[in-house]
C-alpha cells in the first residue's frame, strides 16, 4: 500500500476511536484496555509510516491558511515528521500502559488520547496558522488535565507561562504570515516573537522558572505528556529554522546551552525527585534547541536524534518516578528509600534511561550528542565544552538519582507491608523502553541516517528561502514533482549523498 | 584468523556475555550460578586467547602501529562514529594482560561470591568493565576510547555500591562517581579540543608519534592544553592528587572487584592512556612537567598515608597509589619501557596481595607459627629523624588522608551546592513574582497528587 492516506487515518482514528469510547462512558478498565491496545496500534503505524519510503514523502498543500505565495502543507509526512510520530504514540502507549489506575480516570484517558491526537496532528503540518491551532489545543489539554482546585498553583503557572507563550505566538504567526510580510521588518519581528515563545514552552533561560514548578507541584502525569514531545522543539524547526538570520539562531543556540548546564546542575542538588526531573527536562530540552539552532547537517541530525532519544528517555525517567511515588508517596532525594531487591526492572530501567538521558555509550542518547559534538565542533567549538559539561552533570544527577530512590537501604526493613512489585504490563512497557532505547543505541545506522535526510532538508529549505524562494514550492524540479511517491525520498536520498559544504552559507 | 578477526573476537566476547547477562537481569531471569560462572570464565579465556593470538600474529608481521578500521558505525555520512581499534605491542600487551587478570579474578569471584544476591549483577559489570578496559587499551579514536572510559567508570562505581543495601557504599559510589565524571569530562574536552584544532578524532594523532603531530601542527599551546586534560581525565581515573579522597571510599566493593580496578587494572588505565599519549607529551613539556610533579607528590602521599590506615584494603590501596604515581614519574620522565613493566608487574603483584587480603590474618599466623616469632617491622627508622610533634601532625594528617575531601567539600562541594540552591530559591521566586503570589503560602496548602 503505497498510498498514505489511510495510514494517516488510522494514526488519528485510534485515539479518536479512545476519546470516543470515553464520551460512551465505557467502564474504566476496559477503556485503559482499548486505549493501551489503540496506543500499541498506533505505534505499530506510526513505524510503518516512518520505515516505508513511500509512505513518509507526502503534502496536501493550500493557500487558504497564509497569504505567503505557494501556499503550505498543511498535511504532509517527510522525513522530519515520520520518526516523530512514532515518538508521539510511543508517549501515548507509556502513559497509559504504567500511570497508576488512581490517576488515570475516564477523563483521564480522554485527555491523553486528545493531546496525543494533537501532538500528532502538530507533527504532520507546517503551516503556521495549524500550528497555532493546535497549540492552543495542547496548552487547554494540559489546563484542563489539572483543572481541580486542589492543583491550583500548577494551573496558575501553566496559565500564565504558557498562555503568554501562545498568546506571543499568535501575534509573532499573525504577522509572517501577511503577504508582504517577507524580508521586512515585520517579518523579522513576527520571528523573534516566535522565538520568543518557543523559548518559554521549551524552558529555555530566562524563561526556563516553570519548568521545576509545574513539575514539582500538582499533577507530573500531564506535565510530562505535554513536556515530552517538545512542541517547542517543532515549532523552532519548521518556523524559525528555515526564516532564522544565523545571529538569531547563534543566540538561541548560546541561550539553551546556558540552560542544558544550568538545569543539569540544578537537578544535581534538588531534594525533590520531582523537581530533578523538572530540571532534567529542562536540561535535555535545550540541548535538543542547541542542536537545531546549529546550522551544521551533523549539528542538526544530532539534535533531531536527542530530540526522541531524550523524549522517550525523559518520559520513562519521569514516569517511573510516579510509578515509584504510586507505593511510596514523596520521593526526597536526601535520603535513601532502598528497595532495588523488590522492583529490579524499574531499578535498571530507571537507570538505564537515565543513562540515556546522559549520552551514555550503547544508548541512543550518545549517538546523538557525539554527532552534536561532532557536528558543532568547528563553528561552534563552546558548544562541545558546553555539552560535555551537562553531560557530567546530568549522569551525576541520574545517578544520585537511582541510589536515593533504590538503594541504600535493606528491603527486609522497609515497606514490607507494601505491596510494591510492578504489575506485569508495567514491567513489560519499562522492558520495551530499554530494549528500544538500547537497541537504536547498538544499532542506530538506519535512524541516524534518517536523520541525516531530515536535516539536510531543512538545512535545504533554509537556503531556498534565504535565496529568496518559498520552500518546497522552490524545491528542485526533481523533487517537487514526485511528492507522493518514493522518487522525492531517493532524490533527497540522492541529494544528501551530494558533495556539500557542511556549513550553512 | 587475520588480526583484525581476533581483535573483535576478542572484544566482543565479554560484550557478548555483558548481553546475556544483563538481559537475564533485565528480565528478571537471571542465569544459575553455574551457568553465570562458566560462561564468564569461557568468555575471559577466550578474549584472552585471541588477544595473545593477536599478539603472535602481531608480532610475526613485524610492522609498525596498525590501525584497524571496522567502518562508520553510526552513520554512513560525515560526521559519525567509526569502530577502530590502533594495535602495536603496548596496546596488545596490555589488552592481553587486562583480558588474563580479569579471567582470574571472575575464576575467584565465582567462589567468592557464591549465593550472594547480587551474583548475576556483579558479573554483569564485570563484564561490562572487561569491555570498557579492552576498549580503552586498544582503542583506534576518541569515540572508542570514551566508550570504553564511560563504560569502566560507571561500572566501577556501581560495583562500589554493590552493598546497597547499606548507605555508606551508596554514599561512596557517589563520590566515586563525581570524580570519574570530572576524568570522563575532561576526556572528552581534550576530544572536542582535537577535533577543534587538527580536525579529526583519530587517536594515532596522540599516540602516533611525534612526526604525526608535528606535520599537523598539533604543537605548542594547543599541544598543552590537550595534554594537560588528558592529564586531568588520567589523575581522576587513577587517583591521583588531588582527587585521591576516592580511592579508601571505593573499597566498600566486594574484595575481587577491588582487587581488579583498584589492585590492577582500572588505576592503571590512567597510566596507560597516558602511557599512550607520550608523544603529545613530549610536544608539551609543560604537561609533562605537570603531570611527573603529580606522580611525584602523590607517590610520597600515599606512601605516607598507606602506613597508617586501620584496614588492609586501604592499606593496599594507598600502596598501588604509590606505585601508580611512580609509574606516572617514569612516564614523565620517558621512561616508557620501565613504565609498562612496572604497570604490568604491579597489577599482578598488587591483584595477588588484594585477593589473599581476606586471608590475611590466617597467613599471618602460619608465618608466625613457621618462625615461632612475630614477623620484625621494618617501620620506624624514620622515626629518631623526627621531632614528636612533627610525627604526631604527620601521623593527624595521614589518618586523615590529608584532609583532601574535607577541603574539596569546603572549596568545590559546598559553595557549588549553596549556589545551586540559592538558584532554586530564585527559580521559585521568579515563578510566584509572575503570579504575583508568595510561592510558600501556595506550597503549604497545595495538594501533590498524581
Amino acid at each position: 500500500m503505497t498510498d498514505p492516506r489511510p495510514w494517516l487515518v488510522a494514526l488519528a482514528a485510534l485515539p479518536a476511536l479512545v476519546i470516543a469510547a470515553s464520551v460512551l462512558r465505557l467502564d474504566v478498565e476496559r477503556l485503559r484496555r482499548l486505549a493501551v491496545a489503540g496506543a500499541a496500534a498506533m505505534l505499530l503505524t506510526s513505524l510503518v509510516v516512518a520505515g516505508s519510503a513511500h509512505l513518509r514523502a507526502f503534502a496536501i498543500r493550500t493557500s487558504a491558511l497564509t497569504l505567503t505565495p505557494g501556499g503550505e502543507a498543511i498535511i504532509r509526512v517527510d522525513p522530519l515528521s515520520s520518526v516523530l510520530l512514532p515518538l508521539a504514540a510511543g508517549l501515548w502507549l507509556l502513559t497509559v500502559a504504567v500511570t497508576p489506575r488512581a490517576a488515570l480516570d475516564r477523563g483521564g484517558l480522554r485527555r491523553t488520547a486528545l493531546a496525543t491526537l494533537v501532538t500528532t496532528a502538530s507533527f504532520l503540518t507546517e503551516s503556521a496558522l495549524v500550528l497555532l491551532l493546535l497549540s492552543i489545543a495542547s496548552v487547554w489539554t494540559f489546563l484542563s488535565a489539572i483543572a481541580d482546585p486542589a492543583h491550583r498553583y500548577q494551573r496558575r503557572i501553566v496559565a500564565a507561562y504558557l498562555g503568554a507563550s501562545t498568546l506571543i505566538f499568535a501575534v509573532g504567526v499573525g504577522l509572517i504570515i501577511g503577504p508582504a510580510a517577507q524580508g521586512t521588518t515585520l517579518e523579522a519581528a513576527g520571528l523573534w516573537l516566535i522565538v520568543i515563545a518557543a523559548l518559554m514552552r521549551k524552558g529555555i533561560v530566562p524563561f526556563h522558572a516553570w519548568v521545576p514548578e509545574v513539575f514539582d507541584h500538582g499533577r507530573l502525569g500531564p506535565a510530562i505528556l505535554f513536556s515530552a514531545p517538545q512542541l517547542g522543539a517543532y515549532m523552532t524547526v519548521v518556523l524559525i529554522v528555515p526564516r532564522a538570520s544565523p545571529g538569531m539562531l547563534r543566540l538561541i543556540a548560546i541561550l539553551a546551552l546556558v540552560t542544558a548546564v544550568y538545569g543539569a546542575a540544578l537537578a544535581l542538588v534538588q531534594t525533590s525527585a520531582r523537581r530533578a526531573c523538572g530540571y532534567l527536562f529542562m536540561s535535555q530540552s535545550a540541548l535538543v534547541m542547541a542542536g537545531l539552532d546549529c546550522t551544521s547537517v551533523t549539528a542538526l541530525a544530532g539534535g533531531l536524534l536527542v530530540w526522541l532519544s531524550a523524549g522517550l528517555a525523559f518520559a520513562g525517567l519521569a514516569r517511573s518516578v510516579l510509578v515509584l511515588e504510586a507505593r511510596r508517596g514523596r520521593l526526597d532525594l536526601t535520603t535513601y528509600h532502598g528497595g532495588y531487591e523488590r522492583t529490579p526492572v524499574l531499578a535498571i530501567s530507571f537507570l538505564t534511561m537515565g543513562l540515556a538521558c546522559t549520552g551514555f555509550p550503547g544508548t541512543l542518547g550518545f549517538v546523538g550528542q557525539e554527532l552534536l559534538v561532532n557536528g558543532a565542533v568547528d563553528a561552534f567549538p563552546v558548544m562541545g565544552f558546553a555539552v560535555v559539561a551537562a553531560s557530567a552533570l546530568t549522569g551525576l544527577a541520574v545517578l544520585r538519582m537511582y541510589f536515593s530512590l533504590f538503594c541504600g537501604r535493606s528491603d527486609r526493613l522497609t515497606h514490607s507491608g507494601l505491596r510494591f512489585e510492578l504489575t506485569r504490563r508495567e514491567a513489560w512497557t519499562f522492558v520495551a523502553l530499554v530494549i528500544a532505547l538500547v537497541g537504536f543505541g547498538v544499532a542506530p545506522r538506519p535512524l541516524v541516517d534518517s536523520r541525516f535526510i531530515a536535516s539536510d532538508d531543512i538545512l535545504r529549505q533554509r537556503r531556498l528561502r534565504a535565496g529568496g524562494g518559498n520552500r518546497i514550492a522552490d524545491l528542485p524540479r526533481d523533487i517537487h514533482d514526485h511528492q507522493s511517491t518514493a522518487d522525492l525520498q531517493s532524490a533527497v536520498l540522492s541529494s544528501a549523498r551530494a558533495p556539500r559544504t557542511d556549513q550553512d552559507p | 584468523m587475520s588480526l583484525a578477526w581476533l581483535v573483535l573476537v576478542a572484544v566482543g566476547s565479554p560484550a557478548v556475555l555483558f548481553v546475556i547477562l544483563g538481559a537475564g537481569s533485565l528480565v528478571t531471569r537471571p542465569m544459575s550460578e553455574r551457568w553465570t560462572g562458566t560462561l564468564a570464565a569461557g568468555s575471559m579465556i577466550v578474549a584472552c586467547g585471541a588477544l595473545t593470538s593477536a599478539l603472535v600474529v602481531f608480532g610475526a608481521s613485524g610492522t609498525g602501529a596498525r590501525l584497524l578500521s571496522y567502518g562508520e558505525w553510526s552513520t554512513s555520512h560525515d560526521g559519525g562514529i567509526a569502530i577502530e581499534f590502533l594495535v602495536d605491542r603496548l596496546s596488545l600487551g596490555f589488552a592481553a594482560l587486562s583480558a588474563a587478570i580479569a579471567g582470574i579474578v571472575a575464576a575467584f569471584s565465582n567462589r567468592y561470591l557464591h549465593r550472594e544476591s547480587g551474583y548475576n549483577r556483579y558479573f554483569v559489570l564485570l563484564a561490562m568493565f572487561v569491555t570498557g578496559m579492552l576498549l580503552v587499551a586498544i582503542a583506534g579514536n576518541v569515540e572508542v576510547l570514551f566508550i570504553g572510559w564511560e563504560l569502566v567508570g560507571l561500572s566501577s562505581a556501581l560495583l562500589v555500591a554493590f552493598f546497597h543495601e547499606r548507605p555508606s557504599p551508596v554514599s561512596s559510589a557517589i563520590r566515586v562517581f563525581s570524580v570519574y565524571r570530572i576524568s570522563d569530562a575532561a576526556m572528552l574536552a581534550a576530544a572536542v579540543m582535537l577535533r577543534h584544532v587538527a580536525g579529526t578524532d583519530s587517536l594515532s594523532l596522540l599516540f602516533g608519534g611525534g612526526r604525526v603531530a608535528s606535520t599537523i601542527a598539533l604543537g605548542g599551546t594547543n599541544a598543552t592544553i590537550i595534554a594537560i586534560l588528558i592529564i586531568v581525565a588520567v589523575a581522576g581515573k587513577s587517583a591521583l592528587l588531588p582527587f585521591s579522597s576516592w580511592l579508601p571510599r571505593a573499597m566498600e566493593g566486594p574484595t575481587p572487584s577491588s582487587a581488579v580496578y583498584y589492585g590492577s587494572l582500572s588505576i592503571h588505565a590512567g597510566c596507560f592512556l597516558l602511557l599512550r599519549s607520550a608523544p603529545l607529551l613530549e610536544h608539551a613539556p609543560a604537561a609533562r612537567l605537570l603531570a611527573g610533579a603529580l606522580g611525584a607528590a602523590t607517590a610520597v602521599f600515599a606512601a605516607v598515608t598507606t602506613r597508617v590506615q586501620a584496614d588492609v584494603k586501604s592499606s593496599l590501596a594507598y600502596a598501588s597509589l604509590t606505585q601508580v604515581g611512580i609509574i606516572i614519574v617514569e612516564i614523565a620522565i620517558g621512561w616508557y619501557r620501565i613504565a609498562f613493566l612496572h604497570l604490568a608487574g604491579h597489577a599482578c603483584f598488587r591483584l595477588l596481595q588484594f585477593l589473599s587480603a581476606p586471608n590475611v590474618l590466617h597467613d599471618l599466623h602460619g608465618m608466625e607459627n613457621a618462625i615461632g616469632d612475630r614477623p620484625s617491622s621494618a617501620d620506624g627508622y624514620l622515626q629518631p629523624l623526627m621531632a614528636y610533634s612533627m610525627r604526631r601532625d604527620l601521623f593527624l594528617f595521614s589518618l586523615e588522608r590529608g584532609f583532601l575531601e574535607s577541603v574539596i567539600d569546603r572549596v568545590v562541594v559546598d559553595p557549588f551546592v549553596r549556589l545551586a540552591r540559592r538558584l532554586t530559591r530564585l527559580d521559585a521566586w521568579l515563578c510566584g513574582a509572575v503570579l504575583s503570589l508568595p510561592t510558600w503560602t501556595v506550597e503549604a496548602d497545595e495538594d501533590r497528587d498524581d
